[in-house]
């Protein structure tokens, strides 16, 4: 836990305030002042970026602080594309999401540029982790999307309405997960010899690819007959992803080969 | 019996067939990377896979039939993917002497070699290569010094470490490559990897410093790769297909 006194890390808590500002904002019923925030708060999360992207003088996207920042600044325009496409409102829910990308960036990670081992000096660095990381953060929209769904009381096109969307986020992160298993394997093949190890994350991260798997072809059987079965393997699904972020990171129980820390 | 067929391959059991193999993933996730590998390399798991690669085929096959391309692609790449893995294996378990699949060299500065080596002190002779191979020189460059490093009292962190060998390949001049990590060297069908280095002495009690290189032929890789492209594309065709849907029936037919 470090606090960052730059002007990067000051960017980062004015978006984390904004986005906290917006949250608190729409629950108060003041619409119109969150909605100002989120827009605010995505400016700042842009100058954010840019100021990164000026300050090291590459573009900002070669570590996970960098590519944490980006994926802030995704959220506003993820937000706008749900209600445009879909008719939800999910502002407060990727406020919500925002600062919880925004924390690692803001406390975790250094800003200074980690030196590599030459392990991790790969091209495939950043489209593996980044490939999850975004998968992982449409993953979890796509589970908050589908809590609608868990209730008795919702209007039937209400519901489908947070049906499909869940679904459209749902399929992206899983394109995004399997984009980061095959970049994953390639990269293993490339640097230890073998694109599949056994090891206990890539065991993780193919089962949370097995339950989705498992999700859509659910989907497919039993159409939206029982949309709590849906919206709960949606969140079985998040529960695995937070398992492999925290636990199995984490734990020693399973080191193995992604342990660089 | 088409009757059972649709019903024992369609999506509802694949439903509960993928939460299965989740829960086994997650099973082969406690006892660590090398026992459970050594546990999927078992004849009875073998067999295992063998039948689910078999089954992606046929749920890939009628797929075709039902013209359901995005099903097809996936599950035909799944089948592929499972059977490369199981080629590997394969060729592993019937590796000989003069056609080895996988070991180590351990070499220092002007060091020739053919011979692959395994276990623990490398030791147990694998096999000869097709090839020979000859360590001009190895290097290891360190991140420059900074404050922390000082304050701990010790050398900067690895940057780089790299073998500049020579290849003699028969039939061919012989020549020179950089294997460094991330960047294998493929000859013959082997890939050459920089694994890892080291400091001992030699006989007489002077420093040496060693490279230890592995040698991996894996004849089921471009099957692997041709799995995964295949599956890939039809994953973009499946969320495609479920974004065009959109708006004309939440409750589409099933595959």
């Amino acid at each position: 836990m470090m606090v960052k006194m730059t002007v990067q890390g000051g960017l980062i808590y004015l978006t984390l305030t904004l986005f906290a500002a917006t949250v608190i904002a729409r629950r108060g019923g003041w619409r119109a002042i969150g909605n100002a925030f989120w827009g605010t708060g995505f400016v700042a999360a842009v100058a954010s970026v840019a100021w990164r992207g000026l300050h090291t003088g590459h573009p900002p996207m070669q570590n996970l602080f960098e590519f944490f920042l980006c994926m802030a600044a995704a959220l506003w325009p993820l937000s706008v594309w749900s209600r445009w496409r879909n008719g939800l409102d999910t502002t407060v829910q990727d406020a919500l999401l925002g600062m919880l990308i925004l924390v690692p960036a803001g406390f975790v990670f250094g800003e200074e540029v980690r030196r590599l081992p030459p392990a991790l000096q790969s091209a495939l660095f950043i489209p593996h982790v980044g490939s999850y990381v975004a998968g992982y953060v449409l993953l979890a929209r796509a589970a908050l999307m589908a809590l609608p769904l868990f209730r008795r009381d919702v209007a039937d096109d209400r519901m489908r309405q947070a049906e499909t969307a869940s679904r459209q986020t749902a399929v992206v992160g899983f394109v995004l997960l399997t984009l980061g298993l095959f970049l994953g394997s390639l990269w293993g093949k490339i640097c230890w010899g073998h694109y599949w190890q056994f090891d206990p994350k890539e065991m993780w991260s193919l089962a949370t690819w097995l339950v989705y798997a498992g999700y859509f072809h659910e989907r497919l059987a039993h159409g939206v007959r029982a949309p709590r079965t849906l919206a709960a393997l949606l969140w079985i699904g998040l529960l695995f992803i937070v398992l492999t972020l925290t636990w199995i990171n984490l734990s020693r129980l399973f080191a193995g080969m992604h342990n660089y820390a | 019996m088409r009757k059972l067929l649709n019903r024992w391959t369609g999506p509802a059991p694949a439903a509960w067939l993928c939460w299965a193999l989740s829960l086994g993933a997650v099973a082969l996730a406690f006892p660590g990377a090398e026992r459970a590998g050594a546990w999927m390399a078992r004849p009875v798991m073998q067999a295992g896979v063998a039948l689910l690669a078999l089954l992606f085929g046929v749920v890939g096959a009628r797929a075709v039939l039902r013209r359901r391309f995005d099903s097809a692609l996936l599950h035909v790449g799944c089948a592929c993917v499972l059977a490369g893995w199981l080629m590997g294996r394969h060729a592993v378990r019937h590796a000989s002497p003069d056609h080895p699949c996988i070991g180590s060299m351990v070499m220092v500065d002007g060091e020739e070699s053919d011979r692959l080596w395994e276990g623990p002190m490398l030791d147990r002779s694998v096999g000869r290569l097709p090839f020979s191979v000859r360590l001009e020189r190895f290097f290891v460059e360190r991140y420059a010094r900074n404050s922390d490093d000082r304050d701990a009292g010790r050398d900067a962190p690895v940057r780089e470490y790299r073998s500049r060998v020579t290849i003699t390949e028969p039939g061919r001049p012989p020549y020179v490559a950089n294997v460094r990590v991330n960047e294998p060297v493929y000859v013959r069908g082997y890939h050459i990897y920089q694994m890892s280095w080291g400091h001992s002495t030699d006989r007489l009690g002077r420093p040496i410093v060693y490279t230890v290189l592995q040698v991996i032929r894996d004849p089921g890789l471009r099957l692997v790769y041709a799995g995964f492209t295949l599956l890939f594309a039809g994953i973009l065709f499946f969320a495609w297909r479920i974004f065009r849907i959109q708006g004309t029936s939440a409750r589409e037919v099933p595959a």
